[in-house]
């Protein structure tokens, strides 16, 4: 990578993407406050040769996740065979008795993904986390590279990157593909979500309508969008960026206010597609993340070319022994937890916290899962004009059509802590772009 | 065995017109093992489209709009129902089992029921008994810890709730004894249906008992046989509410439930079974 000026340009680049209001939503003791999501001008770098490798990893991953959530509220194979213990399924939060039996258009569930890769010191790549529900994030290295380009074009010129805004394009693709035939409509509870920036600005790139779910309604067994003048449109396709237990208050929460009521009726006809699918969350659950590379080959036939972070489940008793004797070493994970909740790593307990802690897990084996640290390539942010190495982790996309897509980019989150890991942006966080090399 | 006919009626009346009124409704038996259904029909007041689906538990569903304005919604559902089948060994219905393993937000035990649980567990000769035995020993059990009485629970009451209370209504002896029967993994699920007699909905529990589903009803400390028709079925009463509704409208509601199941040759009275009391007449269709 060539020396380039994008670096002086830090705080221009800031500035420009507040003023397109790239913000962060977050609540704290019950107000809402919008922060801004810093960005570091230093791109993470990925040559052509890793990606692909990633790309290869990624699209069987997914795959296998498509088919597992398929098989759970179908036939439940992997569960007749005894691969993943049925409790772990039903137990799950994210799973739904209401998705037993109902297929989605073209067998998708899992549309978007945001997987989480860490890189170790050892260059090895590891999965922490797959992302199934409402995957946020591709909005901000795409707004982020808009800038840059127009700041610092040479920077651009002169090194061979591949072009990143291409990701509206993949999404039209896998909506389109989706789609039962009608408008696709992207549903947002509202500007008081985290990520209404990156709803407004995902329907302004697509094309597609921004809607609350005061503006569609269900009638005759199919869904409407009501446009400004009173007309009713078809809508084939629905990228909801609302979480299913408020999607329809008829089948799920009863109380919610800004979901759809009998939008789920729909669904279950095939007379539209949701965007991801409904009680998909049963494979993002922490606990289940275990069996993903055993998902792999049991419907692919194949080894797990990206690898777990060494992961133990306390559930099953020679892990829970490994747990217990190597306790100070492991970060435990509570699986009904996200967003960095519900992390802890042993080593920072005191004494009195760590046998608290062993207390509860031998009490609720199946709450937890504990994994080897690893050790992160930490990668140099800007800190008052200095490079500073923090951890970062990389979040990859991953799109589902006829086959699935990888977006050659990705948000690269950082954690501004110098001694922290996590880097939810929940939690204050930075991003960074991410450049796939072209050559 | 039994032929029956049965007549449920649910009103609701609004303080002021509401629009836009939306529901999905549970309302309908359907044919199971050890009942069929001989003829159902349905009437939806305000009359408007409605839509038929089943649910992922089996349960047949009606749902629709009502745009217009109304101030009472009515739904009536007669029909006629041969109860108290038995003559097969295995269930033929197909159903997901495992599903009804696990404790649900409702069932969920606390310090109470794993309490009560230990308890049911020390007596004597407890883990030599066939599967039935203990289902009936858990549902008497309910029935000596709780004891009748309308209007102190909800429906977001849970089953360590109300066995704290020690009071409550169908519901929460259903609930509590789905608890103790999933603390021992035995595959339970919670049924609404209606009992022989006049009264509202009634709910009750169904065991799988590795051959097939086997109603107990711990209201009435009775198994199910041909006194009960069954309109629905899931992990507990969230899975199975009769009616759910939202309106637009600043209205406020009130809601009646009646019921009536009767011998269609023979009617007999049904002495000594506990119903939730039919409230005075009011929204009973005229004509019946």
């Amino acid at each position: 990578m060539k020396d380039f000026e994008l670096t002086k340009q830090s705080e221009t680049v800031n500035e420009l993407l507040a003023r397109y209001g790239v913000k962060f939503g977050i609540y704290k003791n019950n107000e809402f406050r919008e922060q801004l999501f810093p960005f570091d001008t230093i791109p993470r770098v990925i040559g052509k040769e890793e990606f692909c490798y990633l790309e290869k990893g990624l699209k069987q991953r997914v795959t296998a996740l498509n088919c597992f959530i398929r098989d759970i509220y179908s036939e439940k194979k992997i569960i007749k065979d005894k691969v993943v213990p049925e409790e772990f399924v039903y137990l799950s939060s994210g799973y739904l008795a209401a998705c037993d039996g109902v297929m989605p258009p073209k067998g998708i569930y899992t549309h978007i993904a945001g997987i989480d890769l860490v890189q170790g010191k050892n260059k090895e790549w590891y999965i922490l986390e797959d992302n199934l529900r409402v995957p946020s994030g591709a909005s901000y290295p795409m707004i982020a590279r808009e800038i840059c380009r127009r700041s610092s074009p040479d920077t651009f010129e002169s090194n061979h990157i591949e072009d990143n805004r291409d990701y509206t394009k993949l999404l039209r693709t896998m909506m389109d593909y989706s789609n039962t035939g009608g408008h696709t409509v992207i549903l947002t509870p509202g500007r008081y979500n985290a990520a209404y920036f990156e709803h407004s600005y995902f329907a302004e790139k697509t094309g597609a309508h921004l809607a609350t779910g005061s503006e569609l309604t269900v009638e005759d067994d199919y869904l409407y969008f009501i446009d400004y003048s009173g007309r009713k449109e078809k809508v084939g396709a629905v990228y909801r960026r609302i979480s299913d237990e408020y999607l329809d208050p008829m089948t799920f929460y009863e109380e919610s206010v800004i979901g759809i009521p009998n939008i789920y009726d729909v669904y279950r006809k095939g007379h539209v597609a949701l965007i991801n699918a409904p009680g998909n969350g049963v494979a993002d659950d922490k606990g289940i993340y275990y069996f993903v590379p055993k998902m792999i080959r049991y419907y692919l036939g194949e080894e797990a070319i990206l690898q777990n972070a060494p992961t133990y489940l306390p559930f099953y008793e020679e892990d829970m022994k490994y747990v217990l004797e190597h306790f100070d070493e492991l970060v435990l994970k509570d699986v009904a937890e996200a967003g960095g909740y519900g992390v802890v790593f042993a080593n920072k307990m005191t004494a009195q916290e760590k046998e608290d802690f062993k207390k509860l897990l031998k009490k609720e084996p199946r709450r937890f899962i504990a994994q080897e640290v690893i050790d992160f390539m930490d990668i140099d942010i800007l800190e008052d004009g200095i490079r500073t190495p923090r951890k970062a982790d990389l979040r990859a996309f991953v799109l589902m059509a006829e086959e699935p897509m990888v977006w050659k980019s990705g948000l690269t989150r950082f954690s501004r802590n110098p001694d922290s890991f996590i880097v939810n942006s929940s939690q204050g966080g930075g991003f960074k772009d991410t450049w796939v090399l072209s050559q | 065995m039994k032929n029956l006919q049965f007549h449920y009626h649910m009103e609701i009346l609004f303080s002021q017109p509401v629009h836009s009124h939306i529901y999905t409704l549970k309302c309908l038996p359907v044919t199971t093992d050890t009942q069929q259904i001989k003829a159902c029909e349905y009437t939806i007041y305000p009359a408007g489209k409605v839509q038929e689906s089943y649910d992922s538990f089996g349960n047949r569903m009606l749902y629709g709009t009502e745009k217009g304005e109304h101030t009472r919604f009515q739904v009536d559902v007669t029909g006629r129902a041969v109860t108290g089948i038995c003559d097969m060994d295995r269930q033929k219905e197909k159903t997901d089992i495992s599903v009804y393993k696990y404790q649900t937000p409702l069932t969920k035990p606390q310090e109470r029921i794993r309490r009560l649980f230990m308890d049911c567990r020390r007596q004597a000769d407890f883990s030599k008994m066939p599967l039935e035995e203990k289902v009936r020993f858990y549902m008497k059990t309910v029935q000596q810890h709780l004891t009748y009485h309308k209007g102190i629970t909800t429906i977001y009451t849970t089953a360590e709730e109300s066995l704290a209370l020690g009071k409550g209504v169908c519901q929460d002896y259903a609930h509590v004894m789905l608890s103790l029967c999933r603390e021992e993994k035995i595959p339970a699920r919670y049924v609404v249906g209606m009992l022989m007699g006049e009264g509202e909905s009634h709910a009750w529990v169904e065991v799988f008992d590795g051959a097939k589903w086997r109603g107990y009803d711990p209201t009435n400390n009775l198994e199910v046989g041909d006194l009960h028709i069954k309109i629905s079925h899931g992990r507990d009463y969230s899975d199975c509410s009769i009616n759910r509704g939202v309106f637009t409208g600043q209205a406020k509601q009130s809601q009646s439930i009646w019921a009536e199941v009767s011998e269609i040759q023979t009617e007999q009275a049904m002495g000594g079974i506990r119903q939730d009391d039919y409230d005075g007449g009011k929204g009973k269709p005229s004509g019946q």
